[in-house]
């Protein structure tokens, strides 16, 4: 007899369960009542259950149009409960990674697990699990917002009280009974991120999620993503403001061309690519004199110098004898900052042309 | 297959297009002019009702014009005008399979299609039956069961087509097509084939209709109608196999392109 604790897809509930192993039980959640199967995994076996936590595993994917190679042999995994970023710049092939995993598009070779379960042969099955927000938002003109997403609860077997939750969630609580066919883009964004939390989905896909949105609306998917990895929810965050992405994201992958090129945590990016701080020195005036002071310094790699803020790369051991330098050279300090390699430079490092 | 998602696809459809203001106004059309053939016809033009028949052939013109230009204007946009649109990938993110997509749009139209026809041939019935109490009605049912095989027909052909294309506008100009090719070039061919039999003298003024004309005529789903007014016309049942047969075969060939379209 072994036990075990399964999370319940709907409400999130630990629900601690027993038996043997390859033994197949029905579970019912005490606190929202859905019912669901459960396997125990058999010893020394890899078996998954739907009901485990969920992961994302792309192997080898290979997707070609005519003669043009959109995908060429992807490899990447998102890690259970991580907020993971995708980037990489226009037509590199996040969309068509999206899309494979997805299952909208047939991909010539490779493989897409999701929580160790073929998305080619288990489909429909896993895509209850997933919320998914595309690039292009679009939804049906002739209904109202509310009926749209009383439609995708249906598809999902959501219940419909959940929908005017999502609605007012997102800020356009006023609009229920409005046809989507008058919303504006921001709204129509806002729409489509509360058909992607339909059912409080273990795993949420966004393609693009700020598209469209004013800064408060960025703000508020920005929270609900933080909100859904805080609720277990694996995410997976295709973007490019870099910024946004930086600031959610646990680890990223980076495509360029259709080819990973990275796939780890920002700073251990940077450390991979041996990226350096930079120093910002505000001055009251600057001067050649100056300049050249700091270009001699050990461990100053680079001096930019814009308006009378001096922008050093440097070693992190340099940055005191460089303020002893600047002020040697005559120069009156006015600020001070530091700012350490940032995803944009990590992200420009490697799709570099 | 999931009967719910069907179900659910298909209520979306038809809520969704009976919305659309050109089937509104089409299907007006359609209302009002079999309303005033139908009054006119059971008023008999002075001769009384005399002819069911010839009321049911001026709805003839009607219902080949009108439904499958209704049916066209429904499936062309079903599936390309969603992909082209991006709602397509929303819907085929759901835990739903591409066919049970098909079979709900199709049965959603579908209804779109036979509540318009429904709608219209039911006031006209109302005026038959004030104007014509004793009447046989059983040819006016049959006439309105074909009516609605017929735009499902064209329903079926402009869902295939929808899947054929990449672009709305190219689907639009196949249904188009579609309705002129049916409507007038089989006609003309048909012609062109009889007159070149009697030219070749393989049939003569006495001589019976050849072979292949019923097969080539009914082969042409506009036509089921026609057949029924030549002599030793082929029985209900083969005049309602073309548009069966022009709505299975066109389905199938959906499910399958629709499968192995990237979205």
């Amino acid at each position: 007899m072994t036990s075990k604790t399964v999370k319940c897809p709907k409400c999130k509930n630990e629900i601690t369960v027993a038996g043997k192993p390859g033994e197949k039980i029905q579970i019912i959640c005490p606190k929202c009542g859905s019912k669901g199967k459960f396997t125990f995994p058999q010893e020394n076996s890899k078996s998954k259950t739907i009901t485990d936590s969920f992961t994302i595993e792309v192997n080898n994917l290979t997707k070609s149009y005519n003669n043009f190679k959109a995908l060429n042999d992807v490899s990447f995994n998102v890690k259970s409960g991580e907020i993971f970023g995708f980037l990489g710049p226009n037509g590199a092939g996040k969309t068509t990674t999206i899309k494979s995993i997805l299952g909208l598009i047939h991909t010539n070779s490779g493989e897409i697990k999701i929580n160790g379960f073929d998305i080619k042969k288990k489909g429909k099955e896993v895509k209850k699990y997933i919320g998914y927000l595309p690039e292009k938002i679009a939804f049906y003109d002739n209904l109202t917002a509310l009926q749209n997403l009383y439609f995708y609860a249906e598809m999902k077997n959501v219940p419909k009280e959940e929908c005017k939750p999502l609605i007012e969630e997102m800020g356009i609580g006023d609009e229920f009974n409005k046809k989507v066919g008058k919303f504006s883009k921001g709204m129509q964004q806002r729409l489509g991120m509360a058909r992607a939390l339909l059912g409080n989905p273990p795993i949420l896909i966004l393609d693009e999620p700020s598209g469209g949105l004013d800064p408060r609306g960025v703000a508020l998917i920005r929270n609900k993503i933080k909100e859904m990895k805080d609720k277990g929810s694996t995410v997976f965050v295709s973007s490019h403001i870099l910024a946004e992405v930086q600031e959610v994201c646990d680890r990223v992958g980076i495509i360029d061309k259709g080819v990973i090129v990275a796939e780890d945590s920002v700073s251990k990016l940077s450390v991979k690519l041996n990226l350096k701080p930079k120093l910002i020195i505000e001055l009251e005036k600057i001067s050649d004199k100056i300049i050249e002071s700091v270009k001699k310094v050990e461990g100053v790699e680079k001096v930019e110098a814009i308006g009378v803020i001096l922008h050093i790369t440097c070693h992190q051991k340099a940055k005191s004898k460089i303020i002893i330098s600047v002020e040697k050279a005559g120069g009156e300090i006015v600020n001070i900052r530091t700012k350490e390699p940032s995803l944009e430079d990590v992200f420009m490092r490697f799709t570099e042309r | 297959m999931d009967l719910k998602a069907i179900f659910s696809i298909a209520k979306k459809e038809f809520i969704d297009n009976f919305r659309n203001k050109w089937i509104i106004i089409l299907s007006i059309i359609f209302a009002i002019l079999v309303v005033i053939i139908s009054y006119f016809g059971s008023q008999g033009f002075g001769q009384g009702w005399s002819s069911l028949e010839d009321t049911i052939s001026s709805l003839e013109g009607i219902v080949t014009l009108i439904i499958p230009i209704i049916s066209l204007m429904l499936g062309y946009a079903a599936i390309v005008g969603e992909i082209e649109k991006g709602s397509m990938s929303s819907l085929l993110a759901m835990p739903v399979n591409r066919y049970e997509i098909i079979t709900g749009k199709f049965f959603g139209l579908g209804s779109v299609i036979c509540s318009t026809i429904l709608i219209g041939f039911g006031i006209s019935g109302i005026i038959i039956a004030i104007n014509v109490p004793s009447s046989d009605y059983m040819p006016y049912l049959s006439f309105i069961g074909i009516s609605i095989l017929l735009g499902l027909t064209f329903l079926s052909v402009s869902m295939f087509f929808s899947t054929l294309f990449k672009k709305r506008s190219a689907a639009m100009g196949g249904a188009i097509f579609l309705w002129v090719f049916f409507a007038i070039i089989w006609q003309i061919i048909l012609v062109g084939l009889l007159l070149a039999t009697i030219m070749s003298g393989d049939i003569t003024e006495n001589a019976s209709i050849p072979g292949w004309f019923f097969p080539f005529l009914l082969a042409n789903p506009l036509m089921t109608f026609s057949a029924a007014s030549f002599p030793d016309a082929p029985s209900i049942y083969w005049r309602i196999l073309s548009p069966i047969l022009w709505i299975i075969v066109p389905l199938l060939l959906t499910f399958l392109r629709f499968e192995k379209k990237d979205i």
